[in-house]
């Protein structure tokens, strides 16, 4: 086989579940070395795909056709025996959800171990030397601890390593990428996508890295394949793609990159005021204190968009639910028209709730599944009619036939419009946005985010936009909260905080973000502004700054002096005095 | 782990408690008349009273429980582990259960390993080829071993393997009446042969329980073969079974990993079957004539014999109380989350 054949060769794939073809008719090669990206929206067959490359379909599908040639052997053609044995030997697989990926009841180390004891003749003693080299490899502190640990023992980013080990263990040239950072948290996604195109380019193997993320395929990948339906409807090098996307679906997703950011906000009035507020929950058990949200002050102006970042467990959404009253704060002030929400009696504040409404993530869980949809967006009117239902529906983009049907019979996007909705039906002055595009698929999402957008120019209400997806705060926000550990460490208009961050830690998550732009890959570049070591616990946080003992540019007092959020003269806050000096 | 144990011992030892005193007090509730069942319907009033008094059903009714608890001075009760003597035979009641429980445990206990030991790879092989020729035959099995009782089945097991066949003893008892019994050392037949190097009784014990295990082990294999092909149906599904094979790990490794997965669920529902078999052991006690603790209980209750019926209820909570401690452990012991 000549040097420049390509690694894996796909011609005429197809899979189907019934009489629905999922992958129809797929063919692509990939060359050692290469990292090449999948993309389409949920749904496409991607995963599908990813499973059938291996020879593989979850029950009750089939596998009809085509060949997969691994270095020039069609996959399809071997006795099963041999197909096993060159899963995970010539063609290895990552998934998402990783623990999920992960017998239960087995240690990450016994799991690694029988990969490589299936593939590779080595004693018991080296294969355990071996996996535990692995997870060291993988960056792991304390790797022989980690893998006599059980799945649920460790964290979902250590799980994905653990995947790796087991994917990459028996040294296949062909990787499958399957989703490998979803439900990871904004740093981890690119700490492991970092390690994962550096152990397959040592390794000289060629991925396939599927993915809906846009930023991580113009970051990693050289050239890009877009699956729609089934079929492959584009396939070009990543600059290309990016600077002019060939098909519907890629300029459809592409589109909001090239939006511009929102017109600033008609007045400067502050419609919302929030000063030192703070919530702490008892845990069960253990009657330990978790400082959920930690002396937060924010404000949000008539008609502007806050964007409140941070990675899971930073308390946005705890500040959203304590704004509403819907958890009680211990303290601080809420100031909203005037009023103290804080110390409003709950009598009151039920009138006033229709001024501040909220959107949450899973918009199925927040529609009444008995209810139709007209019955549910007029809840929150006044005086119901029929005519004022239909205009709300049309207002986000619904029929107005909508209005009889029940929110299970409709897309997640449709049911996140309906939540809308019946967020803007009582005329409220601020919406909660609790991240409400991210159950959602990148299609979807976009939709949302031009709703949102064209919502707030034409009633010009404020909104706080809670969300850990850098990308679709950038399109909405006209200032950035960045929240860490319960605290806001961060504050300022949209182009501070994303062009010229202050705090290390706004510094570490920016750095980490991937962007949908191809100027800058991280690959090609040295990653900077890391954060070392692991998040401390909520439950027993520092007794100086929370970020001392992660932070590049640490001093001698920022670990025993608690830091205080500092305005600065040009409009924004930081909680970090050596930042602020600066 | 001992925290958790120590834990479940403590909560067993509450609820023992409780059912002593509940058990004591309803029965007493009970609108029957112990005295008259005793001396006779036609008892003269001065026998009836000296029955009475012999009982100790005279005293005030919380004299009576204090002297069943053990706290009255001069008695000893079930703080001093004494259930005291059966009303009908006079004998020490723990004698009798001493007598009569190792009966049935020897029973259950045998027929729960058997079938365990049958339906766990039976159920196994359902789930990996489910709707193949096993599954079908194994379903069809279930359907008809459990859609009639256990005494129907003893007595048709006895019809074609004792009087057909001839390969099984007659139903009468634990023992042929010409083999000596091994000394009673913990009371099970088995092991106490087996202590004292008697062949002879050894196999006559295995071979007169050769019905009744049959017996059970075919009417319990069908509830237990259907959870483990249930669980293992739900693990071979799931994204890890799924995984291992896109990893290239031989299909008896991954069988393996399922196993545990599938077990480790079963094991609770095994304790819940274990009580409640215990609880109606005396069918099957009954149709072998075997004397175990299930007809001491029916005789002790038709009979009025409270001091009986309160020990028995008691042991029986105890043993199920302990199988439940000792299935928790063992799951505990498969799965690490249920561990701290």
């Amino acid at each position: 086989m000549p040097d420049n054949a390509p690694i894996l060769a796909v011609r005429g794939f197809s899979v189907a579940f019934g009489a629905n073809r999922a992958v129809n008719d797929v063919s692509f090669d990939i060359n050692p070395g290469e990292i090449v990206g999948l993309t389409g929206d949920s749904g496409s067959g991607k995963s599908t795909l990813g499973l059938g490359l291996l020879g593989l379909v979850r029950a009750p599908g089939r596998i009809l056709g085509g060949s997969i040639a691994i270095e020039g052997t069609d996959l399809l053609r071997l006795p099963e025996a041999e197909r096993r044995a060159r899963r995970g030997r010539q063609i290895g697989l990552i998934v998402q959800n990783p623990r999920g990926s992960l017998s239960p009841l087995h240690t990450v180390g016994q799991q690694i171990r029988s990969v490589l004891r299936a593939h590779l003749t080595i004693t018991r003693p080296q294969a355990k030397l071996r996996s535990v080299d692995l997870l060291r490899q993988l960056g792991l502190n304390d790797p022989e601890r980690r893998a006599q640990a059980y799945p649920h023992e460790i964290s979902g980013g250590m799980a994905q390593r653990v995947l790796i080990a087991m994917a990459m263990g028996a040294g296949p040239r062909v990787l499958i990428a399957d989703e490998p950072t979803s439900g990871l948290d904004v740093t981890i996604q690119a700490q492991f996508l970092d390690e994962l195109s550096k152990v397959s380019r040592q390794a000289g193997s060629a991925v396939l890295l599927l993915t809906q993320d846009l930023g991580i395929i113009a970051n990693y990948c050289d050239r890009v394949l877009v699956m729609e339906d089934g079929r492959l409807v584009a396939e070009d090098r990543t600059a290309h793609f990016f600077a002019a996307p060939q098909d519907r679906y890629s300029r459809r997703l592409l589109s909001l990159a090239q939006l511009s950011p929102p017109p600033p906000p008609k007045t400067a009035e502050t419609l919302l005021a929030v000063h030192g507020l703070s919530k702490a929950f008892l845990l069960r058990g253990s009657g330990k204190r978790l400082q959920a949200v930690d002396r937060v002050d924010l404000a949000i102006g008539r008609g502007e968009t806050l964007g409140l970042v941070g990675e899971s467990g930073s308390g946005k959404t705890t500040v959203g639910r304590c704004l509403l009253r819907l958890i009680e704060p211990d303290s601080g002030k809420v100031m909203f028209e005037g009023r103290d929400l804080a110390r409003t009696p709950l009598a009151t504040l039920r009138q006033l709730r229709r001024r501040l409404q909220i959107v949450f993530q899973d918009p199925l869980d927040a529609l009444d599944p008995r209810w139709t949809v007209g019955r549910i967006v007029s809840e929150a009117l006044e005086r119901p009619s029929v005519g004022r239902i239909a205009e709300l529906l049309q207002l986000v983009g619904l029929d107005p036939s909508t209005a009889s049907l029940r929110a299970r019979g409709l897309s997640a996007g449709a049911q996140q419009r309906v939540s809308i909705a019946r967020a803007i039906a009582a005329d409220p002055a601020l919406i909660v946005l609790d991240e409400p595009t991210s159950a959602l698929t990148p299609l979807a999402r976009v939709g949302i985010v031009t709703l949102l957008r064209s919502l707030q120019r034409e009633f010009g209400m404020s909104y706080l936009f809670i969300s850990h997806d850098l990308n679709t705060v950038e399109q909405l926000s006209h200032r950035v909260a960045v929240m860490y550990l319960g605290q806001v460490v961060e504050v300022g208009t949209r182009e501070q905080v994303f062009n010229a961050p202050l705090h290390p830690y706004s510094r570490a998550l920016l750095a980490a973000h991937l962007a949908p732009d191809t100027t800058d890959r991280r690959i090609d570049r040295a990653p900077g502004a890391a954060l070392a070591g692991e998040i401390p616990s909520p439950v027993d946080l520092p007794v100086g700054c929370y970020l001392a003992s992660r932070c590049p540019n640490v001093q001698e007092p920022c670990r025993t002096t608690p830091q205080d959020l500092q305005y600065l003269p040009d409009g924004r806050a930081v909680r970090c005095a050596p930042a602020a000096a600066l | 782990m001992l925290a958790f144990v120590g834990r479940r011992l403590l909560t067993a030892a509450i609820q023992l408690v409780a059912l002593a005193l509940i058990v004591f007090f309803a029965i007493r509730l009970l609108p029957a008349d112990p005295v008259a069942r005793l001396a006779g319907q036609d008892a003269s009033r001065e026998s009836y009273l000296s029955s009475q008094h012999a009982l100790g059903l005279d005293r005030p009714v919380m004299v009576q429980f204090g002297a069943y608890i053990g706290v009255l001075p001069g008695s000893s009760g079930l703080l001093e582990g004494d259930f005291g003597r059966s009303w009908v035979t006079g004998d020490p009641i723990s004698q009798e259960i001493r007598r009569t429980l190792p009966i049935t445990l020897e029973l259950i206990t045998i027929s729960f390993v058997l079938a365990f030991v049958i339906s766990v790879p039976l159920g196994m092989i359902c789930a990996l080829r489910p709707g193949g020729i096993a599954d079908r035959m194994t379903f069809g099995y279930s359907l008809f071993a459990g859609s009639q009782p256990e005494f129907w089945w003893g007595l048709l097991f006895i019809f074609f393997f004792f009087s057909v066949l001839g390969w099984a003893p007659p139903p009468l008892g634990r023992l042929n009446p010409m083999v000596t019994p091994p000394p009673v050392v913990t009371g099970f037949i088995t092991i106490d042969s087996l202590l004292a190097g008697d062949g002879e009784a050894l196999w006559d014990g295995l071979h007169h329980l050769m019905l009744p295990v049959a017996t059970k082990v075919f009417v319990l294999s069908g509830p237990i073969v259907k959870m483990v092909r249930q669980n293992m149906t739900r693990v071979m599904t799931s994204d890890y079974v799924l995984y291992q094979q896109a990893s290239g790990i031989s299909p008896g490794r991954i069988a393996l990993t399922a196993l545990k997965n599938a077990l480790a669920p079963t094991l609770t529902l095994l304790g819940i079957l274990y009580g409640y078999i215990l609880g109606g052991a005396v069918l099957i006690e009954t149709v072998f004539s075997l004397g175990g603790i299930g007809q001491y209980a029916v005789s002790a209750v038709l009979a009025f014999d409270y001091p009986a019926i309160q020990a028995v209820v008691l042991v029986i909570a105890a043993i199920s109380l302990f199988v439940y401690l000792a299935l928790d452990v063992a799951h505990a012991m498969l799965d690490p989350r249920l561990q701290g």
